[in-house]
């Protein structure tokens, strides 16, 4: 488990305590989420860093 | 009214330009002080485009249905000589020396531009809720949210204050303030229509479209912005097809995806029982409605929110020594997105293509998805959760749910309304379509929007006593 609050102290975010909180909250379900998906990425998955969304061919 | 009955009025000489931008200057200094949808009204160069209009029909220059049309654009795009705030402080006294793209656009289309849209701060939220420029009101019940960001947009064309106005969608903003408000929202493809000139928020997920009061409407204005602009990147130079669906679309030998996964299992009741019977409409039109399973949606919602707060912090890196001047909800997300890893960022861009490539094998099957908007009518105004079928809900996270996946996904998606819930508010049906396929999704829309009972005509009593400008 990520320690956001010292993150984002890191981060230099000068952030009062019950800001803090909250974004903990939603960063902690964020990476709930977001971990195990990671983890299930093939090696050879490119990013779509220069995203297209050519049309279809033979829809 | 719709744009193009207006179209045909102004053509038979039996309104004019200047009495429609009137009229529509009159309703918003009517309805504004309650509503709060507009940060500018351009009441003096709106006249002079007007009387340009008329001028130029009487001599026979036709520039196509927009031509004397009054509307409104987003404040989040660019107009020369006149501010763009972004709703935010930060940017108040911004003005540009150059117009965004689709201004250009609905300019060489004759539309004649009245105003700039109230948003929420930045695009980054679904209430506009504005603290700088006034709290956004829903024409359809002012103590409700009318949903955003484009919640301005969605206002003035749901109180017929314009015939259209354009917003912007990165996770949502066009749609639900769309099925909040009771218009037509479309998001069309990533790349369609050009973001040139367009305050970015998250620019792998930003796309620019019409709110409308019809699903014709809205494909004349798309067929306005369509098109290849070299000065937007990601600008597609697929050729522009002729949006415009007939008056009664048959549906005949299209299947329609209604989803048996994700998208009806955290739902009101009515949304649900409202967009079940647009699919049974769709059927009686000749659709064949497949029970598909969609992939996983919310991994997907996920993938766009880590994409998101990270591009919209880098956005807005160079104004974060000025946190005090953000309003608290954008100050958070801002916060949060400086917290996202750069691995995780590229690994949210590696699912976004593994999802990509999930949903273009689903639309082989289908041609289009059919689902709801949001999961619940307009909240009101400072209800932080919302119950849903016993349920409690965080509003902003209940409200994007089914609609921020297809953003990352960059699928044309429209919004349109599929009735009003128990409470007389309005819910709404979302279309997905393949890449490019907007026109598909207008025969489809236009076709549900003829066969559906139309909404009873807005009341705005209780709007105009307290408003004013």
């Amino acid at each position: 488990m990520k320690d956001w609050k010292l993150l984002a102290a890191g981060c230099g975010l000068d952030l009062p305590e019950e800001e803090l909180a909250r974004i903990n909250a939603v960063m902690e379900a964020l990476e709930a989420a977001f971990r195990p998906l990671a983890c299930t990425i093939p090696m050879e998955v490119e990013p779509a860093v220069t995203f297209a969304c050519p049309p279809e061919e033979n829809p | 009214m719709t744009i193009l009955e207006a179209a045909a009025a102004l053509r038979a000489r039996k309104v004019s330009s200047i009495e429609l931008t009137r009229a529509a200057l009159e309703r918003i200094s009517q309805l504004d002080g309650t509503l709060r949808a507009f940060i500018t009204v351009m009441e003096e160069s709106a006249l002079s485009r007007a009387r340009l209009a008329d001028e130029e029909l009487a001599r026979g220059i036709d520039h196509g249905p927009l031509h004397g049309i009054p509307v409104a654009v987003k404040d989040l795009f660019l107009t020369r000589g006149v501010p763009t705030t972004a709703g935010s402080k930060l940017f108040a006294d911004h003005v540009s020396d150059h117009d965004a793209a689709v201004v250009e656009k609905l300019t060489q289309a004759g539309a004649v531009l009245v105003g700039k849209t109230n948003l929420h701060e930045l695009a980054y939220g679904i209430t506009s809720a504005n603290p700088h420029f006034g709290v956004v009101r829903n024409p359809r019940d002012p103590e409700r949210i009318p949903g955003g960001s484009s919640g301005g947009s969605a206002a003035a064309v749901a109180a017929d204050m314009v015939f259209m106005a354009l917003g912007t969608d990165t996770g949502g903003s066009i749609r639900i303030p769309a099925s909040f408000c009771g218009t037509v929202g479309l998001k069309p493809t990533y790349g369609r229509v050009s973001r040139y000139g367009v305050m970015p928020l998250g620019f792998s997920l930003d796309h620019v479209g019409p709110l409308a009061r019809s699903v014709r409407d809205a494909a004349v204005v798309l067929q306005a912005l369509a098109g290849y602009d070299p000065r937007d990147e990601t600008s597609g130079r697929e050729p522009v097809p002729d949006y415009l669906p007939p008056q009664n679309p048959s549906l005949e030998g299209l299947r329609v995806g209604l989803p048996q996964n994700f998208y009806f299992d955290r739902v009101e009741e009515d949304v649900s029982a409202a967009v079940r019977a647009a699919a049974e409409a769709a059927e009686k039109l000749g659709a064949r409605v497949m029970p598909v399973r969609v992939p996983d949606i919310a991994a997907l919602n996920t993938v766009a929110r880590i994409i998101l707060y990270a591009e919209a912090s880098a956005v807005m890196e160079p104004h974060m020594h000025r946190r005090g001047e953000f309003g608290a909800d954008v100050r958070a997300l801002l916060e949060q997105g400086r917290l996202v890893a750069a691995a995780d960022y590229v690994n949210a861009q590696r699912l976004r293509r593994m999802l990509q490539q999930e949903f273009r094998a689903l639309l082989k099957q289908v041609d289009c998805l059919l689902t709801p908007t949001t999961p619940t009518a307009a909240p009101r105004h400072g209800e932080f959760s919302i119950d849903i079928r016993g349920r409690h809900d965080d509003v902003r996270l209940a409200s994007t749910r089914l609609v921020r996946g297809v953003n990352p996904l960059g699928l044309p998606a429209l919004s349109l309304p599929a009735g009003l819930d128990r409470q007389g508010l309005p819910v709404s049906m979302q279309l997905i379509g393949r890449p490019f396929e907007e026109a598909l999704l207008m025969r489809v829309a236009a076709a549900l929007e003829v066969a559906l009972p139309p909404f009873p005509a807005l009341s705005t009593k209780s709007m105009e006593s307290s408003s004013a400008r």
